[in-house]
């Protein structure tokens, strides 16, 4: 049997495919990466389609030992990793050989990082997802995070070449993270004053975790109390709850909110957001919804003529 | 209908479709029908609110503009399905003990009428399941009398058990879920309404009416130990 096992679970490791999609009617979210940019280059990195699933890795990751040959693809923020206690280079395809111990350590910057295998995990899916989900424990094994001594079994490992990632699409991990917004359906009722603010610096909690990054240290306040009626919410929904600390709403986030919604994150920008660390810095720029699709177009592109990924299907 | 229709974006992944005319929950489950049938790849998730719907699409496959003028022509061109699927009612038992009514006597002094007549006014109306969210399988009821509306508590508990029933505003809801909430609980079902093996994983759909009946402790228990 192809098998890893985990002698030790990390922080907080979990089972991700790109997203449930078509159950939040029934209040049951996405889930899915944080950071779906990386997770689809460390996709890419083991010729798996960009929604196959992934490890995600948060703050400090697993000790993994294989009972097979295969190969790993590790993306996303700089964490600390080794192959047998010797230190191995991220963001390209790795052989592993049965009886190697894979240990990626404490990150470095950033928060997450995904690992993916050249052979499909043996699992069952939950509403046509492998996303891990703790509320109600579906997806991964058993619904839950990664444990000490949990099993993974996979089916036959593909043989592939190995492969980098471009340094065009390598992202550096900044002091304080310049993050595009859009305006939200209930921006015209921040306060003057809090208009003002907006482009001050916000703190990373750390109370921030899969369902949203919670921000604070830059309060700001609505002029009109009345309550807002629910609507939608989805990934990168910035709402404004009543004690003026902004949540951007994340991967499992829940489909409608009450709070008044003062912006939405530029969708290239959503991934940046999940990689920043609690106790740091991002600031907000303002742009408009045609600057963010040419954004996403212009990703789209280079993903398509850099790396054969098309995400339009 | 298309012509009282406004048509915005919310960010550069959600759609939200309202009316300029008051508009029903019928109406717009309707107008997301049409949507349905014209089975646009990009349309990842349609939610139905009170007076609007969101849609939450994929914006590499569509942009805002282009979505749009094919949302508004599947609505014009495709034909009003005069629904088939007739909204069905559903008798939900409730047992008000205040074992497990943690709130009921507290809610009852606010409103300052006896638990009796409370229940009396809870039992008495039909509900119609307005939406499914928050949670996995939360119902959230519209329908509730004004006699017995009140705030959300002001510090929500960290835990409520299965089957919970609680009531916060115009609305009473239903935690499908073990879930920590904010709502004042009144009651508790037997019945396990949310299950995650079967897909749906919840039978009641929004639109349909929901029925209490009043069953005692006992009955509970012995419902529950089915």
């Amino acid at each position: 049997m192809n098998r890893i096992k985990f002698l030790r679970p990390g922080l907080y490791t979990s089972i991700q495919d790109m997203k449930r999609i078509g159950y939040k009617k029934y209040g049951i979210p996405n889930s899915g990466p944080m950071d779906e940019y990386s997770h689809i280059l460390s996709n890419w990195l083991v010729d798996n389609s960009y929604s196959s699933e992934t490890l995600e890795i948060n703050y400090f990751g697993p000790r993994i030992k294989f009972n097979f040959n295969t190969t790993i693809g590790i993306c996303g923020a700089n964490f600390d990793a080794k192959i047998n206690d010797k230190r191995i280079q991220l963001n390209r395809s790795i052989k592993v050989k049965t009886g190697d111990i894979l240990d990626i350590g404490v990150c470095l910057n950033g928060g997450r990082v995904y690992l993916s295998f050249s052979a499909k995990m043996k699992l069952k899916k939950s509403f046509n997802s492998y996303s891990t989900y703790e509320k109600i424990n579906i997806g991964g094994i058993n619904g839950k995070k990664i444990s000490k001594n949990d099993t993974i079994n996979f089916k036959k490992s593909e043989e592939i070449i190995k492969k980098k990632i471009p340094d065009s699409f390598q992202r550096k991990y900044q002091e304080v993270s310049n993050i595009r917004v859009i305006k939200g359906v209930n921006y015209n009722i921040i306060s003057k004053n809090s208009l003002k603010k907006l482009d001050n610096e916000f703190n990373v909690s750390s109370g921030s975790d899969r369902m949203g990054i919670r921000l604070n240290g830059n309060k700001l306040k609505v002029s009109d109390k009345k309550s807002i009626e629910s609507t939608v919410v989805s990934k990168g929904t910035i709402q404004l709850p009543p004690a003026g600390d902004p949540i951007i709403l994340m991967s499992d986030s829940q489909s409608t909110g009450g709070y008044p919604i003062i912006g939405n994150i530029a969708r290239v920008d959503i991934s940046k957001v999940s990689q920043i660390k609690p106790e740091s810095k991002l600031k907000f720029t303002f742009i408009s919804l045609e600057e963010s699709e040419s954004l996403i177009n212009y990703e789209k592109r280079k993903f398509k003529s850099q790396l054969g990924i098309d995400f339009s299907t | 209908m298309i012509d009282s229709l406004n048509i915005t974006p919310s960010g550069d992944s959600i759609i939200i479709i309202n009316s300029i005319n008051p508009i029903t929950l019928e109406d717009l489950s309707s107008i997301a029908d049409k949507i349905k049938s014209s089975n646009m790849p990009e349309i990842e998730d349609t939610i139905i609110l009170k007076d609007h719907i969101g849609l939450i699409y994929n914006p590499y496959i569509a942009t805002y503009n282009k979505l749009k003028s094919k949302i508004i022509s599947s609505i014009a061109r495709n034909p009003k399905r005069i629904s088939n699927k007739k909204n069905r009612i559903w008798e939900i038992p409730i047992c008000y003990h205040t074992d497990l009514a943690n709130d009921i006597n507290n809610v009852s002094k606010k409103l300052d009428m006896d638990t009796k007549e409370f229940i009396r006014i809870h039992n008495k109306s039909s509900y119609m399941v307005d939406m499914i969210g928050f949670l996995p399988g939360f119902l959230y009821l519209g329908g509730l009398n004004n006699l017995i509306s009140l705030p959300r508590k002001k510090t929500p508990r960290k835990v409520i058990p299965k089957g919970s029933i609680g009531i916060a505003n115009n609305q009473t809801g239903i935690y499908n879920i073990e879930s920590p909430g904010g709502w004042n609980i009144i009651g508790r079902t037997p019945y396990e309404l949310f299950d995650k093996n079967s897909d749906p994983p919840i039978k009641i759909q929004q639109g349909d009416t929901i029925n209490f009946y009043e069953i005692d402790i006992n009955e509970f228990n012995r419902i529950s130990n089915l």
